[in-house]
């Protein structure tokens, strides 16, 4: 879902950037505009979020949503990374943003370096039962997550990381890895045999032409590996709600106490501060990486 | 060589887990609340449990993830808390069937405490014939909130109401005097709450117990008494102002409390929007039973217990069951939290006017109803929510549709 709407802009982008005609043609005036419909439609909301996020709950109360704020606070913004109370805990989404960090780190080691072994393999070596496998991860991509939900729970219980950040990192690298797999798999597909062959005859092991020949040409599809995992696993809320237990609860199960409440008066402008906090990782690792980004996702494309 | 790392560290993890649940009177305590409001009322608690020797872990997840689904997956994972906020009677259902419940019928005997509820709290905390909750909160689901300098505005003294009819009677002066009457949020929950609040104010004992019951009775349905509640509900929907449609509770109430409509009906935790936004009950605003009231819903949040098998949990456990229900502390929780004790026995000092008209109401118990949540069939219950839904927002349905489309509801359920 995130793949598909990030892929979709920098492709259209990179059409208007190698067409350097100076007149305006009919065609890019219809698509400046469906560009900026597509804009609004993503930064209303976020304007509405922002605005409110600086103003005091006095203004918010009265209800003009598009409005800037008559007197611009950032006390939400301090109350929400520092102070607003996840039950008793009240050290805002800052508590949840470290457990965030210590689930995100060993599951990017862990899902990242399996899945990229075990696609290089299967590309590029002969491995028995290689389609067989190959047709078990596919199935396996397309389970949802909630039908395996109960065992997993009971097997995490079992080996006792049930309700640490460790245990949700484990479960999102083993959810991750079919289709990670697949991709590594594919793109490894795309270099030429000849390499690996020559590299044979040369004596080269499994591992020294993993990493000295594979490893080298992979830094795209690693980027894009990398933002797609980053995306996920920060963003994710059921993972943490269900495997978090009382200790290990993610920013995202943060912000959902924070902000969801039945019969408890609402604060919509730390609501709003908290979300942008919550939100804010993978977009600062997006616009950091974008670059390689969009060269990783035309890398497999532009390989004879 | 591997395989023993491995077995090596799980059993470093279990053990580990081992050690920290040894710690002696540390109970985990679970519920569903993060506001201000509940997080300070909640903190009345904490001290007097800790002054006691014991110690309180918290664990929050927000209400609508699931309680039952998370209380469940920490009992099936095997870390699950010792004490749960939770009203269900099915999850004591499931824990008694498991060996995990803990009935509270001799301790709360022994001290005497089971005759200062209102009936309406006893049977909330009675499962099956046991006392399996500890009662620390009360609700009423449907009651009206004003605003006090709007009806100075526009004249009108909404203590003087005797039925809804008044009401009416005053919404089209109050339309002209650009004000909103009366302001309801249009989602299912509001909804469908509203509905049961009418239900049991217009007909009280007549039909709600035999409509929202444990076992419905069909023939109520198809009565003048329902007809005359949906006649109700369709007038207020046909006073809501554009807005209305999918507007949380929350922003409905902001409504009144910036003076632009002039009164709302709905649960009385709307008092905590009205006191976070620095409005003084009796001065800014004012409460009062539907016009007319013949019966009130109650919503009792109440504390469940886990039986852990070991002694010093259960006596921590028996201490907390004790002072959440302890009249002081239970009046001050309940002045925190917005809402109004269990306990019928509690100083009036500590009460505000809000609180003193609900246990006035609560002490009658002819007029007190349970919230369908807690004894209604699930199905049945979610069924009225759609057809309260499809009711509320097709104002062409006549009364006589609307209980045409009940009696269709209750024959595909049952």
């Amino acid at each position: 879902m995130n793949g598909s709407s990030i892929i979709g802009l920098p492709s259209v982008l990179s059409v208007g950037r190698t067409r350097r005609r100076r007149r305006i043609r009919p065609h890019q005036i219809a698509i400046s505009i469906f560009l900026v419909m597509a804009a609004l439609f993503f930064c209303v909301p976020i304007y509405v979020i922002l605005v409110t996020s600086f103003k005091s709950m006095n203004e918010v109360r009265l209800g003009d949503i598009f409005a800037l704020p008559q007197r611009w606070t950032f006390a939400s913004w301090k109350y929400a990374w520092f102070a607003a109370c996840s039950g008793m805990r009240c050290d805002g989404v800052s508590g949840g943003f470290f457990n965030s960090l210590f689930i995100l780190l060993p599951s990017l080691v862990l899902s990242i370096s399996l899945s990229m072994l075990t696609g290089y393999a299967m590309a590029l070596w002969d491995v028995k039962w290689a389609n067989g496998l190959l047709f078990v991860l596919f199935v396996c991509a397309v389970v949802p997550f909630q039908i395996i939900m109960y065992p997993l729970i009971k097997i995490t219980g079992f080996f006792g990381i049930y309700g640490t950040t460790f245990g949700v990192a484990v479960v999102h690298a083993i959810l991750a890895l079919p289709i990670l797999t697949l991709i590594f798999r594919n793109f490894f597909r795309s270099i030429p045999g000849e390499l690996t062959a020559a590299a044979m005859i040369d004596s080269g092991s499994f591992w020294r032409i993993f990493f000295e020949i594979v490893l080298p040409m992979s830094g795209n599809i690693l980027i894009v590996v990398l933002i797609l995992q980053i995306t996920s696993v920060w963003n994710d809320f059921i993972v943490g709600l269900t495997f978090g237990g009382h200790d290990a609860q993610p920013m995202t199960v943060i912000l959902n106490n924070l902000a969801l409440s039945d019969t408890g008066e609402n604060n919509y402008s730390v609501d709003m501060a908290a979300a942008l906090l919550t939100a804010a990782p993978p977009l600062i690792i997006y616009f950091v990486l974008g670059k390689f980004f969009v060269q990783g996702i035309t890398a497999g494309a532009l390989k004879g | 060589m591997f395989a023993k790392k491995i077995v090596g560290l799980i059993a470093a993890i279990v053990g580990a887990n081992f050690v920290t649940n040894a710690k002696s009177t540390e109970l985990l305590i679970y519920h569903s609340w993060s506001t201000p409001s509940e997080i300070s009322a909640l903190k009345v608690l904490n001290e007097n449990f800790s002054s006691e020797g014991n110690s309180w872990k918290d664990l929050a997840i927000a209400h609508d993830s699931g309680v039952n689904v998370s209380l469940m997956n920490m009992l099936t994972g095997g870390n699950p808390p010792d004490v749960f906020m939770n009203s269900d009677p099915g999850i004591y259902r499931d824990l008694k069937k498991q060996g995990l419940a803990y009935p509270l019928t001799k301790l709360y005997q022994d001290h005497h405490v089971l005759e200062h509820f209102p009936p309406a709290v006893l049977k909330n905390i009675t499962v099956d014939g046991e006392i399996m909750k500890a009662p620390v909160s009360v609700h009423i689901d449907g009651m009206v909130y004003y605003n006090k300098h709007v009806a100075d505005a526009v004249v009108v003294d909404p203590k003087s109401w005797k039925s809804l009819d008044d009401l009416w009677a005053v919404f089209d002066k109050i339309k002209a005097a650009g004000y909103i009457p009366i302001a309801q949020g249009g989602d299912k929950f509001q909804i469908a709450y509203l509905l049961q609040a009418i239900i049991a104010s217009e007909t009280g004992n007549a039909i709600y117990d035999r409509f929202y019951g444990e076992k419905p009775d069909r023939t109520c349905i198809d009565t003048r008494e329902m007809r005359q509640a949906l006649a109700a509900f369709r007038k207020i929907q046909q006073h809501t102002d554009p807005g209305s449609p999918n507007r949380k509770w929350n922003e409905t109430t902001n409504l009144v409390i910036t003076g632009k409509a002039l009164l709302q009906i709905h649960g009385d935790w709307m008092k905590g929007e009205f006191l976070a936004a620095g409005k003084q009950p009796g001065v800014d605003f004012d409460c009062m039973n539907i016009p007319g009231t013949k019966g009130v819903v109650v919503t009792v949040d109440a504390w469940g217990f886990l039986n852990t098998k070991k002694t010093e949990k259960a006596k921590a456990q028996e201490q907390f069951a004790l002072l959440v229900v302890d009249p002081a502390i239970n009046a001050a929780f309940a002045a925190k939290k917005g809402c109004s004790p269990v306990r019928t026995d509690v100083d009036p000092k500590s009460l505000d006017p809000c609180n003193k008209v609900v246990l006035e109401t609560l002490k009658d118990p002819a007029m007190q109803h349970a919230n369908p949540f807690n004894t209604a069939d699930a199905d049945w219950y979610r069924t009225i929510w759609d057809v309260a839904d499809k009711f509320w927002n097709t104002p062409s349905m006549t009364p006589d549709q609307g209980v045409a489309e009940f009696q269709r509801a209750y024959d595909s359920v049952f």
